[in-house]
């Protein structure tokens, strides 16, 4: 067994032991040793992955658990394959959950070590579902990263991060529940659960019912981690009051990992069954566009803060969707750039809006207005980050924003996903860029007693010192801001050919009109929406009259959907499923 | 969303499955269908190679080990969840002794319930101990023994009261023996890694089949889940009792302890 190989389980088995050390030592441990071990840990796992993506570039290794390699006609045993792809999103999920805890540091003097070990096992789930080969085996991790979350989201115990994360809780079971049965239907035709061993089997039987039934389930479990419409309610309730240090991963990277898993499914088992990529290449599609507009809308028509973040994660994995539903190879790609632009900027985003709730104890925009001002350095990042997730053509985020543009199907239907994306990234850089305006510089009009959030109060751990919340913050708006975009294109088009087991050679765009003009019509929109909404009295006297009889009712409307009442949204989940039985069906 | 607009909402989408649905259990393997070729594969394959006669402790434990690796810290996660939960919401003054609300009239227990604990809580204690080493053998392993464990630390709060109770079962001692069974096991899959070969791979002597002591590598992850599972289950036997003293708060100062 060679070095790399050896290395292969640790980034799983490092944080596993480390949490089960700080649980031991319990109390006994003194003041921030668990929040360093954490944080050593993450940096830790971060370079293992990365070593092991860059050690496998060329051949991806497999490591068998407890040496049970493949016997002729039967595989038995349990395998990671950390292909180049699977281990640098690996290696960028402990980046930033490095990020996140130093950003947390003080945060949870309190319970410090129970976090520890939450946020730790977390770190484990979440390198076992990237690097696992075996369909079991990553609901396992999947299913650990769940129940961390729950009891993450939960941790504030207002009656508001209660309902928030009971939300959460039984949409994500019933996801959990719906991979289970799908993992079951795959397995009693293929008789097997190793990705390869069942991609053989699917590639031999072709289109059997059992095994798209297997596809569609485990395509709304995934796609519900993932926040696609409609299996997305649960998001924006977890997100607005998880802790902001969760926040950050939540939006980061649990989100996003949702559809890494459902990318990986779609190359390493079901490629050989024209009834599934057919699923895949027009619902999923459609429904990721789809995602991509209604995300931006509802992004655009909130004033709390947090849930602003959430609705625009929401857009953001609905353009992330487009990408690994695309026929072209090149829009997996642009999905992997993609995942980690979206985190490094979306996870600033949620730090930045944490550094208002501990300094100013608010996450109301109108409430906050010009209150800002004294912690300028964080503004600028706020606008900085506006730009980029805004479609600002530099960085790796552009370079994904990119590639999945380049993916976008022929004819009329490309336009429909080149738009969806386009409304998308307007709606959300420009809502970011607006509450950055107005809370920094004062702007828009003054809102009078509107200002008085309906939100309950709330703060988060306040005396933090504002230069350890921002550090993390710059350091990752950096890593996203000065990589150049050409590099990551290519970086990311070396390595789809391997995540997809055995692929050709993925084509990078060439340069033409509409891609050189997109960020910057893109760019165009979100400073023209921001001016919009904060020039306040200035506007000619049309616009308010048009906002008042036909955006605000609109806006109301949707924001009704999210009625915070589960039973709605198990609804809206089983209206889901029927969207992919009525397909399947047809 | 009005309940009878949900509910049309419900069935328009459960009559859109039942097409679908249908024709999927019509193409299921029928009923009685002779076992998967991975069970049979298991059956035939590992009394030989891992000298075991319970073929769910081997597969749990050697050839999907590492799902139960995984599923061993799921429960480890969902105990520290359930304890940030609700201790956060007690406040955190953790104390370490009983203590009684004023004006909760504490009723005396019978003799008859004290002499049955005392009788069955040690034999359910040893119970519990034999069905987590007989894992490799018979039924059971290490999540029921430890189950069985904890419950028997439950029969000594009701043979000697919540005060003796929260004496003799110290919640550092179950933090800590939870994690020490996490962390055995986790040295378990190491030891193999230490020596060249792939996590958990069972390199220690096999034993004879039927035999307490067979299995190798199996006994240690084992032992290590039994004490995990009892770490954690009376972890989360305490957390709900002290749930009861909620009204502490509610009760207000003259009331309280």
């Amino acid at each position: 067994m060679t070095l790399l190989e050896t290395l292969v389980p640790f980034p799983v088995v490092l944080p596993l032991a480390v949490a089960a050390v700080v649980l031991a030592a319990g109390e006994r441990l003194p003041r921030h040793v668990p929040e360093a071990l954490g944080i050593a840990a993450a940096l830790a796992v971060a370079a293992l992955s990365a070593v092991l993506a860059h050690g496998a570039l060329g051949s991806t290794p497999v490591y068998w658990f407890g040496g049970w390699v493949p016997r002729p006609g039967v595989t038995l045993g349990i395998a990671f394959a950390p292909d180049p792809a699977s281990a640098g999103i690996a290696a960028f999920t402990g980046l930033l959950f490095a990020a996140a805890l130093v950003f947390a540091w003080g945060f949870f003097d309190e319970v410090r070590s129970v976090f520890n070990v939450l946020m730790l096992l977390f770190l484990a789930a979440m390198q076992g579902f990237c690097l696992t080969r075996d369909m079991f085996n990553l609901f396992v991790w999947f299913e650990v990263m769940s129940v961390v979350a729950y009891a993450l989201t939960g941790f504030s115990l207002r009656t508001a991060s209660l309902a928030g994360a009971l939300n959460f809780t039984v949409i994500n079971s019933l996801g959990s529940t719906l991979m289970l049965a799908g993992i079951g239907l795959v397995y009693a035709r293929t008789g097997a659960l190793d990705f390869e061993a069942v991609r053989t089997a699917v590639d031999r039987m072709g289109d059997d019912p059992v095994v798209i039934a297997g596809f569609c389930l485990v395509s709304a479990a995934l796609l519900t981690k993932g926040a696609i419409l409609p299996f997305q309610f649960w998001l924006a309730d977890a997100h607005a009051v998880a802790p902001s240090p969760v926040s950050v991963i939540f939006s980061g990277i649990m989100v996003p990992i949702g559809l890494f898993g459902y990318a990986k499914i779609r190359l390493q088992i079901f490629p050989g069954s024209p009834d599934a990529m057919d699923i895949l290449y027009r619902l999923v599609l459609g429904i990721g566009c789809a995602t991509a507009v209604f995300g931006g809308l509802l992004a655009w028509s909130q004033r709390h803060l947090k849930r602003l973040l959430a609705f625009s994660t929401i857009s953001h994995v609905g353009i992330m969707l487009t990408g690994v539903a695309a026929v072209a190879p090149v829009g997996l790609a642009g999905f992997l750039a993609y995942v980690v632009g979206h985190g490094l900027v979306k996870g600033t985003l949620f730090m930045l809006v944490g550094i208002l709730l501990a300094e100013k104890a608010s996450v109301d925009e109108l409430d906050l207005r010009g209150l800002g001002r004294d912690i300028w350095p964080a503004g600028v990042a706020t606008a900085v980050a506006a730009l980029l997730l805004g479609g600002a053509p530099v960085g790796i985020l552009h370079g994904g924003a990119h590639l999945i543009d380049a993916a976008a199907p022929p004819g009329p239907a490309g336009w429909v996903v080149r738009l969806a994306a386009l409304l998308g990234t307007v709606l959300t850089g420009g809502a970011v860029l607006r509450f950055a305006g107005r809370i920094y510089l004062g702007l828009g009009a003054d809102p009078g007693d509107e200002a008085h959030a309906p939100t309950d109060q709330e703060r988060e751990k306040a005396g933090r010192p504002l230069w350890l919340m921002l550090a993390p913050c710059v350091v990752l708006l950096a890593i996203d801001l000065l990589t150049p975009a050409g590099v990551v294109e290519g970086l990311a088009a070396r390595v789809v050919p391997q995540f997809g087991v055995v692929g050709p050679a993925v084509d990078l765009p060439q340069p033409a009109a509409w891609g050189l003009l997109m960020p910057w019509l893109a760019l165009g929109g979100v400073l023209l929406v921001a001016t919009l909404a904060l020039s306040g009295d200035r506007l000619p006297r049309q616009l308010p009259r048009v906002q008042a009889s036909v955006l605000t009712p609109f806006f109301a409307g949707l924001n009704r959907l999210h009625t915070g009442v589960v039973n709605d949204y198990v609804v809206w989940f089983a209206v889901g499923i029927a969207l992919f039985a009525g397909w399947a069906a047809l | 969303m009005s309940p009878r607009l949900r509910l049309a909402l419900l069935i328009l989408a459960g009559l859109a499955i039942l097409p679908g649905a249908a024709h999927v259990i019509g193409a299921l393997p029928p009923f009685g269908h002779p076992v998967a070729v991975y069970g049979q594969s298991v059956n035939a394959l590992l009394p030989e190679l891992r000298h075991v006669s319970n073929m769910v402790t081997a597969i749990n434990f050697d050839v999907r080990g590492f799902d139960t690796v995984g599923e061993e810290f799921m429960l480890l996660a969902a105990v520290a969840g359930t304890v940030l939960l609700l201790r956060g919401g007690r406040g955190e003054d953790r104390v370490d002794v009983g203590g009684r609300i004023g004006g909760r009239p504490v009723s005396p227990r019978s003799d008859a319930v004290v002499l049955l604990c005392r009788i069955c809580g040690p034999f359910t204690f040893i119970f519990g101990v034999y069905v987590a080493l007989h894992a490799t053998v018979t039924p059971g392993g290490g999540f029921q023994g430890g189950v069985v464990i904890a419950s028997a630390l439950l029969l000594i709060y009701i043979g000697e009261g919540y005060g003796r109770w929260r004496q003799l079962v110290r919640v550092p001692v179950l933090d800590a023996v939870e994690g020490a069974g996490a962390l055995l096991f986790v040295a378990a899959g190491l030891l193999p890694v230490a020596m060249g070969l792939a996590f958990l791979t069972n390199v220690l002597p096999l034993g004879t089949l039927g035999d307490m002591m067979s299995g190798g590598l199996m006994l240690v992850e084992n032992a290590g889940v039994t004490l995990a599972v009892a770490g954690g289950f009376a972890t989360v036997l305490i957390e709900f009792m002290e749930e009861t003293r909620a009204t502490d708060s509610e009760t207000g100062p003259e009331d309280g302890e």
